[in-house]
């Protein structure tokens, strides 16, 4: 690509080839791997009543934040969502603005057996499922969960992200393979009658 | 002041200008009043004058076989002592086909939103309410007016599926 003495203007699509092969072998994609599991920060996105259990399971008795994860506000800066219960219809298209918001490679945790399909709002009219709305990683049963069960799911994603090779893989391929079973986001935030951009310079 | 129950019921006839012999029900610390809808935002004036300066709750009933809606305003008081041991419903009934009622949200600030949800559960609408539009539901659901008893829940299958495409067929999308 570069000889001496001539200037030639970056081939960027070859560039990003080679980035990707760099990504895909060598020590690169563990290094990629191992700083993501153990940076795994959830957006505090609260739907339902489970969301009291996260407040414990961050809390000084149950301490989550020594797997490397700490609860943060902004979207922006975080790369796990953990859906906390119930979903409303209403709150589904939150739920997915959030989760568009959030910069690759990001993961999504469905919590309680609301999250799982529905639960004690079996046969509702108003609810959706959270993976209808995200691509789930790992779903915690349980009513509420126990913050210890929290816990293991913080363990069991890293170590399908360190296994699996998940992030490092996302970043070499540029896109997601799940997506294909998720409401379009048209339909999913249709009722606020506007044009709704849920893209974003991030993913 | 007496604040026994029929001390109260009293009171309420002499706010409300009743006769004697008008419908006044009562259960313990709770006192129902029946008022035509035409007369509700008088005798909400009334009751707010007399102390009763705030509105726990709206709600609403839906009877099929007489065909009304029934809305009541659960007032109560925060500041008047002799009072506030007490939760007066004032209710109005309206027909269930077009159920058109007074707002008061304009003399009790705390009816605002809970009227936004009787008028998307029930379809009830309010004439006067300052933003009349659907609180908790999306609008194709506040349509159908879940809450009315003719409303049909879409029942989903109790057994697990064997494949995915079966799964999601019995889930509603969007
Ligand atoms: S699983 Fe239980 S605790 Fe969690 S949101 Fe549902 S009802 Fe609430």
């Amino acid at each position: 690509m570069f000889s001496k003495g001539n200037m030639f203007l970056a081939d960027m699509d070859e560039m990003v080839k080679r980035a990707r092969e760099i990504l895909k072998k060598g020590p690169l994609p563990s290094m990629v791997d191992w700083a993501t599991a153990f940076s795994l920060w959830p957006v505090h996105l609260m739907t339902s009543c489970c969301g009291c259990e996260i407040g414990a399971a961050w809390g000084p008795r149950f301490d989550n934040e020594r797997y490397g994860s700490l609860p943060w506000v902004s979207p922006r800066q975080t790369n796990l969502i953990i859906v906390e219960g119930t979903v409303t219809r209403k709150m589904g298209c939150s739920v997915r603005i959030t989760w568009e918001q959030m910069p690759y490679p990001k993961f999504a945790i469905a919590m309680g057996v609301c999250a799982l399909d529905g639960g004690l709002f079996y046969n509702s009219y108003n609810i959706i499922r959270p993976w209808q709305v995200i691509p789930i990683d790992i779903y915690i049963p349980g009513c509420p969960p126990r913050p210890e069960a929290v816990a293991r799911s913080i363990v069991e994603l890293q170590r399908k992200i360190r296994e699996e090779g998940v992030a490092s893989g996302w970043l070499a391929d540029g896109e997601r393979q799940d997506l294909k079973n998720i409401i379009p986001k048209e339909d999913l935030c249709s009722w606020r009658g506007e044009d709704v951009d849920l893209s974003t310079r991030y993913s | 002041m007496s604040t026994s129950a029929q001390g109260i019921v009293e009171r309420l006839r002499s706010i409300l200008g009743l006769t004697p012999e008008a419908p006044v029900e009562q259960l313990k610390g709770y006192v129902e009043v029946s008022v035509d809808p035409a007369s509700l935002r008088d005798a909400a004036a009334k009751l707010k004058a007399a102390g009763f300066d705030h509105v726990k709750s709206v709600t609403a009933v839906d009877y099929p076989d007489k065909k009304q809606i029934k809305v009541i305003y659960h007032a109560s008081s925060m500041l008047d002592e002799s009072l506030s041991g007490y939760v007066v419903g004032l209710a109005t009934s309206v027909d269930r086909d077009n159920p058109t009622v007074p707002s008061l949200s304009g003399i009790w600030v705390s009816a605002e939103f809970q009227e936004r949800e009787m008028y998307e559960f029930f379809g009830v609408n309010f004439e006067g309410h300052p933003d009349l539009r659907p609180l908790l539901l999306t609008p194709d659901l506040a349509a159908q007016r879940p809450l009315r008893k003719d409303f049909k829940v879409v029942e989903e299958d109790d057994y697990l599926k064997s494949t995915y495409e079966e799964y999601t067929s019995t889930k509603r999308w969007v």
